[in-house]
């Protein structure tokens, strides 16, 4: 009885196996997040579509067909045909790839990049700190489309420099977000305890402070999943993104309203497409942030709003 | 309040020197040969060598890059912003032509903004999770999906089809002609306002139901005021401070934004002025332009923090 007793109460781990609790903890979070959960069954939805996008394409996207040019939505192209005779459905489904690519990559990448410059902002404090400090505020004190706009055109158009550029306009969030979840974790007595042991700095950081970061950095990625879609998009449409052939949504825009009077199926299907997915991402985030940290939600916002405070 | 102003304005001023050697720094680790991407391959090789050293000599383009940097300021100090690579204007005269256009863009975003988005906000915080208040969020959620710019294609496609509209070409200023100026800009300033309203209405319930939910909002309640006094007199003055923060910020998704609308929309605002810029590898063009938008940001960002102290004693003294 007693070693029972010793055991630390409220681990909130259930004997059952790992995935019928990872199950269970998915039906609840639906059960609470409808609508956080639609947004994730249709991010997956789009994910998988555009992993599978050679499966599921009726046509070759790049394949012009000039028998078959401007065709309004039919029975064989389910969504008409563009200028030059592609397939509208195949270059919104393979848009899907090159957009979420671009957009995953850069999140991951900028928000891994910022996270981990905001742990040791929060920290190392001091110096280090405030020099990094204003960097990141000199960051942001771009708006991100022409930030992105300028890094893009300096590195040269193309899928590796679309994605660093969008990287970069998220790497403050990260850094500032993540710097104030280190500043509370670095005063926790484990750390103490860890410092005192005689852990390094940098093996603190790693093993000690940044995977009590994990969950502001889920919250934080998702949460940027949008807008670095929007900014591909936006990129595209204003023919700076990643170049032509490659059908993205942002060029698929850009390059219906070239025609006097664009027809209404170029134009309006890769914008839907875009809507879509930035919804759904959106939704997932929000409901992410309520259930990992609702705490953080109000404050969040204002963090998000840049934190000025004199 | 004085000290907290030189403060601010120092902090601003050492900002802005690091935006404008970011840009720089930026704008010049561009690869490859600057005539070259100006020129274009054959244009270039057309040239002798001569003419290439002067030409860049011509530009600044050929000094060493902390003396380029230097008088890049210099001139900036000056009044002087440079010239376009391709054509003939100066900078200055872009900026002095094409920015008013922009700026009423922008200020038209800001109005739409506070007008739908703060009543939105407050009839939602009235009765949290009622049906007005699930329709007003399922909307906002929509709008912060939908890109301003294919809203504004859509818009433009429907007005098109609909009523033969024409893309404008020609700048027409406020004061020349106020009736055909404002059919330029009230596209754009709609559409990123909806946008910006959306971010407005979500932020004022949020904060309106924190606040609503403090001490001083049920000693209202107690001594038996009225809900719509109580909400509009007492929540509703503490709510609004996290809104004029936001909408600071979200200025920086219009001035964005309104490059890419401007765009949809056909509008030779400012905007596109820096596109075809970008587009054309106009380095000097790319490199004000930016700089402007980034100035503009920082700026209205130190009025909002201003303001901000202005209306919260406590921040400061803090």
């Amino acid at each position: 009885m007693a070693v029972r007793a010793a055991r630390p109460p409220a681990t909130g781990l259930r004997e059952a196996s790992p995935t019928s609790s990872v199950l269970s903890e998915l039906a609840r979070f639906s059960r609470r997040n409808t609508l956080a959960a639609l947004g994730g069954v249709a991010g997956m939805l789009i994910i998988v579509v555009a992993l599978a996008a050679p499966l599921l394409a009726p046509y070759d996207p790049l394949k012009a067909d000039f028998r078959h040019m401007n065709k309004p939505p039919n029975a064989e192209h389910l969504l008409g045909t563009d200028q030059v005779g592609r397939d509208t459905l195949s270059r919104v489904i393979y848009g899907a790839r090159t957009s979420l690519f671009v957009a995953f990559s850069a999140v991951v990448l900028g928000t891994t990049v910022g996270s981990l410059w905001g742990v040791a902002c929060g920290y190392l404090r001091g110096r280090f700190d405030l020099v990094s400090q204003r960097i990141m505020e000199i960051l942001q004190s771009f708006p991100d489309l022409i930030l992105a706009m300028a890094i893009s055109m300096a590195i040269g158009t193309g899928l590796q420099a679309v994605i660093l550029a969008i990287a970069i306009t998220r790497i403050p969030f990260g850094g500032r977000v993540i710097r104030s979840v280190a500043l509370s974790v670095r005063e926790m007595p484990y750390v103490e305890a860890g410092r005192a042991s005689g852990g390094s700095a940098l093996r603190i950081m790693l093993f000690h402070v940044l995977p009590q970061c994990l969950a502001p950095y889920l919250v934080l990625a998702t949460a940027h999943l949008g807008a670095a879609i929007v900014i591909e998009a936006a990129l595209g449409f204003l023919g700076v993104g990643v170049p032509p052939p490659t059908p993205t949504w942002g060029n698929m825009l850009a390059d219906s309203i070239t025609a006097l009077v664009p027809p209404w199926w170029l134009a309006f299907f890769p914008g839907l497409a875009i809507t879509v997915t930035v919804l759904a991402f959106n939704l997932l985030g929000d409901g992410i942030r309520d259930t990992l940290d609702p705490r953080l939600s109000p404050a969040f916002l204002r963090m998000m709003a840049g934190g000025r405070r004199g | 309040m004085r000290k907290y102003l030189a403060r601010r304005a120092v902090y601003a001023a050492v900002t802005l020197l690091g935006v404008s050697l970011s840009i720089f720094v930026i704008l010049r680790i561009l690869p490859g040969d600057p005539l070259v991407a100006i020129l274009g391959v054959e244009g270039h090789a057309r040239m002798t060598p001569t003419d290439r050293v002067r030409i860049m000599a011509d530009l600044g383009l050929s000094a060493p890059l902390p003396v380029q940097y230097a008088h890049w300021l210099g001139d900036i100090g000056a009044g002087r912003l440079g010239k376009s690579f391709f054509r003939g204007d100066t900078v200055a005269e872009l900026i002095a032509h094409r920015g008013p256009i922009s700026a009423e863009i922008a200020v038209l975003a800001l109005i739409v903004s506070w007008l739908v988005g703060l009543p939105v906000g407050i009839l939602s915080a009235f009765k949290p999770n009622s049906m007005p208040d699930g329709l007003a969020r399922a909307i906002s959620v929509l709008f912060i999906a939908i890109p301003g710019f294919w809203l504004g294609m859509l818009i433009v496609l429907a007005l098109l089809f609909w009523f033969g509209y024409k893309a404008p070409i020609v700048i027409v200023q406020l004061w020349q002609d106020p009736w055909r100026n404002v059919q330029i800009v009230i596209g754009p300033g709609l559409v990123l306002g909806l946008a910006q309203g959306a971010y407005i209405a979500r932020m004022s319930r949020s904060c309106l139901l924190e606040v609503i939910g403090e001490d001083f909002v049920r000693t209202a309640r107690a001594k038996g005021l009225r809900e719509g006094l109580v909400v509009l007199r007492h929540a509703l003055p503490n709510a609004l401070l996290p809104v004029i923060t936001i909408s600071g910020v979200l200025l920086g998704f219009v001035l964005g934004g309104s490059v890419a609308v401007e765009q949809a929309f056909g509008v030779p605002g400012l905007g596109r002025a820096l596109v075809t810029a970008v587009i054309e590898r106009d380095i000097i063009v790319v490199q004000n332009l930016v700089l402007l938008y980034a100035v503009i940001f920082v700026v209205v960002n130190v009025f909002v923090d201003l303001s901000y102290a202005w209306l919260d004693p406590r921040i400061r003294y803090g």
